[in-house]
């Protein structure tokens, strides 16, 4: 494999006596979309600011384009960042914060300059918005501006510190297709910070998620929300269905569900507490009545129906377990919506389950 | 009239009619004066320009209106200089548990009567003074190497009694004044905008000259006017400590009130005194309104 853009190698971070980074190793491959993702306070925008070079560390180095910049002040680093408040000038207008990071290119001249701002604005969709004042814009705009502001440098890496979680939903979608066009059209590499599992599952090539400053797990989207390694980040990612199990050798036997084979499951993971399987409500199904079905089935009672148009959950009480599993269904036409107080059958399959251990 | 702008005029009367009587008064009478001329012991009440006249042409009431001008812009330009490193300091540097900490020392001077301060300045500032005192040892020194180098060097001394006496006095009573406004100007600013610039390459100077100063222009605009208008028609400082060459308007002001009895031509320097700083400020605000991109 080629040489990564980033390696972060045993990053320790201490703020006095408070341990923020606790030894993380990391490489980041060119043209990726990484996505730093974790609970608040799990160190992650900590590192992110490690990596601009605004937060020095303890111990450990940071290695960008294979040269060690551990050291090195963020306005000699080849990276750029779009800050969470956007950090827009507020004394500049829109064309004069884009331009901001050009002046010190003296190999252009000032038109060669104004093409790049404008040609930025246009990537960004703001074009025409050069003259306006920077203190004017709304907050999609302020964001799309600090984004033309760290593109139009060509930075190696750009960073990305929760950029969208101060924009309201609809905002938020469209933003994060946005940049994901726009990383692949500009080929930089992407790292993101965020406490939403779903957009980094949205946007990310690979995901590396944070608890109490250490990686826990390092994955591809898929793999991260199919085969989590521990109950954390299984709760973390995604919603899960918990039942107790026990386990004898090879052989699980998991409330409501019955036994199973610990080669058939899907994976195995870590738990601080007692042996539990875990699986996502989308993996298992209700049968309505009449329906025939191959593979394993539980019995268990409607508990509670939340109608979503396109979909509806079911809580439903297995035979057996105690509490209630998640259960998410396709609303396909013609199919009822069962009521609550129903006795309904699951088909499941060990497949679909992971073990925590 | 209906019910609420009744209550509103109500709750505004007392300060209203307190301003009325105390200021907008006195101001009108100033101004009434400054139109009427000194007869002897009493005062003719035709209305005329002669006044103006006199205050614009005579070399002496010049000399005094340019030099208040000039005293009062050096003690502004003094004081902010060296107000903003203080107000950077306590805003980017002290811990903010320990800001209003900070900013209660700064107003230690205030603790203390303005005139005990001044007298303070004389003690330093004096002939047997403390600066004097310290240089005694030095100055045949300083006339030996004069000699050396071919000067006519009488050694240093402190300058009571001048300008410069006038100048560093104000610049010190002044000094909370100018830091206070600045200080929030600087507090006001979003950290993050000096790491963006830090992000986009700029260098620790360089952001401060981009960033940190015109967004701190504001509160620098406001410390230079509120020196500089109370410091040109400063009274007790010049007298106490200015010499001949030292006197600024407000004594010459007194002198036509008190000691010439020509209280018409002490109000038509007051208004020229008036005019003159309020042009001034007006041309600070609007000059500062150009360089800072007309916000």
């Amino acid at each position: 494999m080629t040489e990564p853009l980033i390696r972060l190698q045993g990053i320790q971070k201490y703020y006095g006596d408070y341990h923020a980074l606790r030894g993380v190793d990391l490489d980041i491959r060119a043209g990726e979309f990484f996505s730093l993702l974790g609970p608040s306070g799990c160190g992650k925008t900590t590192l992110l600011r490690v990596i601009a070079g605004f937060e020095g560390v303890t111990e450990g180095t940071v290695m960008i384009g294979g040269t060690d910049m551990t050291r090195l002040s963020p306005n000699r680093r080849p990276t750029n960042m779009v800050f969470q408040s956007y950090a827009i000038f507020p004394h500049l207008t829109v064309a004069q914060n884009v331009g901001f990071g050009l002046r010190k290119r003296s190999d252009l001249n000032r038109q060669a300059k104004d093409t790049l701002v404008d040609d930025a604005l246009d990537m960004v969709g703001l074009d025409g918005y050069g003259k306006r004042a920077a203190h004017a814009l709304s907050g999609g705009q302020r964001q799309r501006v600090a984004l033309a502001r760290a593109l139009v440098l060509r930075p190696k890496v750009l960073l990305l510190d929760e950029p969208l979680s101060a924009l309201d939903r609809k905002m938020r979608e469209q933003m994060q297709v946005e940049l994901i066009r726009l990383q692949r059209q500009v080929g930089i590499t992407f790292i993101l910070v965020t406490h939403d599992q779903e957009e980094a599952l949205v946007m990310s090539d690979r995901i590396a998620v944070m608890f109490e400053g250490e990686i826990a797990q390092l994955a591809e989207a898929e793999a991260l929300y199919r085969r989590p390694v521990s109950r954390r980040v299984a709760e973390f990612i995604g919603v899960m269905n918990f039942l107790p199990a026990t386990v004898d050798g090879d052989v699980v036997d998991a409330a409501g569900l019955g036994k199973m084979v610990v080669q058939d499951l899907q994976s195995t993971a870590t738990t601080a507490g007692d042996p539990m399987v875990g699986f996502r409500p989308e993996t298992a199904t209700l049968l309505f009545p009449g329906q025939q079905t191959e593979g394993r089935v539980a019995e268990g009672r409607v508990v509670e129906v939340v109608y979503y148009g396109d979909m509806t959950y079911y809580d439903v009480t297995l035979d057996g377990a105690e509490k209630p599993v998640r259960i998410s269904m396709r609303n396909v036409f013609g199919r009822p919506v069962l009521d609550i107080g129903t006795q309904a059958r699951l088909a499941w399959s060990p497949g679909a389950i992971t073990l925590f251990r | 009239m209906d019910q609420e702008t009744k209550r509103g005029l109500t709750l505004i009367a007392p300060p209203l009619l307190y301003a009325l009587a105390l200021l907008a008064g006195p101001l009108l009478a100033i101004f009434l004066f400054s139109f009427w001329t000194q007869d002897y012991l009493t005062i003719d009440r035709t209305p005329t320009l002669a006044n103006y006249a006199e205050a614009l042409t005579d070399p002496i009431y010049r000399t005094i209106m340019l030099r208040s001008l000039w005293i009062s812009g050096a003690v502004t330009i003094a004081t902010v200089v060296l107000a903003f490193p203080v107000a950077y300091y306590v805003s980017f540097r002290v811990a903010p548990s320990r800001k209003s900490l900070w900013l209660f020392l700064i107003t230690i001077p205030f603790w203390t009567s303005y005139l005990l301060r001044i007298f303070l300045w004389k003690v330093i500032l004096g002939y047997n003074g403390v600066i004097n005192s310290l240089l005694e040892p030095i100055n045949p020194w300083i006339v030996a190497l004069g000699q050396r180098l071919g000067l006519e060097w009488d050694g240093l001394a402190a300058p009571l009694y001048s300008p410069e006496a006038v100048i560093i006095t104000l610049s010190h009573a002044f000094a909370p004044f100018a830091i206070l406004p600045i200080f929030v100007a600087l507090e006001k600013i979003d950290r993050n905008l000096l790491e963006a610039a830090r992000d986009l390459g700029e260098n620790a100077v360089t952001t401060f000259f981009r960033v940190t100063l015109p967004l701190a222009m504001p509160g620098v605009v406001a410390a230079l006017l509120i020196v500089f208008i109370p410091t040109v028609g400063d009274y007790v400082t010049p007298a106490l400590v200015g010499g001949p060459n030292g006197l600024m308007i407000a004594n010459m002001i007194q002198t036509q009130f008190l000691g010439l009895n020509n209280a018409p031509m002490g109000a038509t320097l007051a208004v020229v005194a008036m005019v003159l700083v309020t042009i001034i400020a007006l041309a600070t605000v609007a000059l500062a309104r150009r360089l800072s991109g007309g916000r």
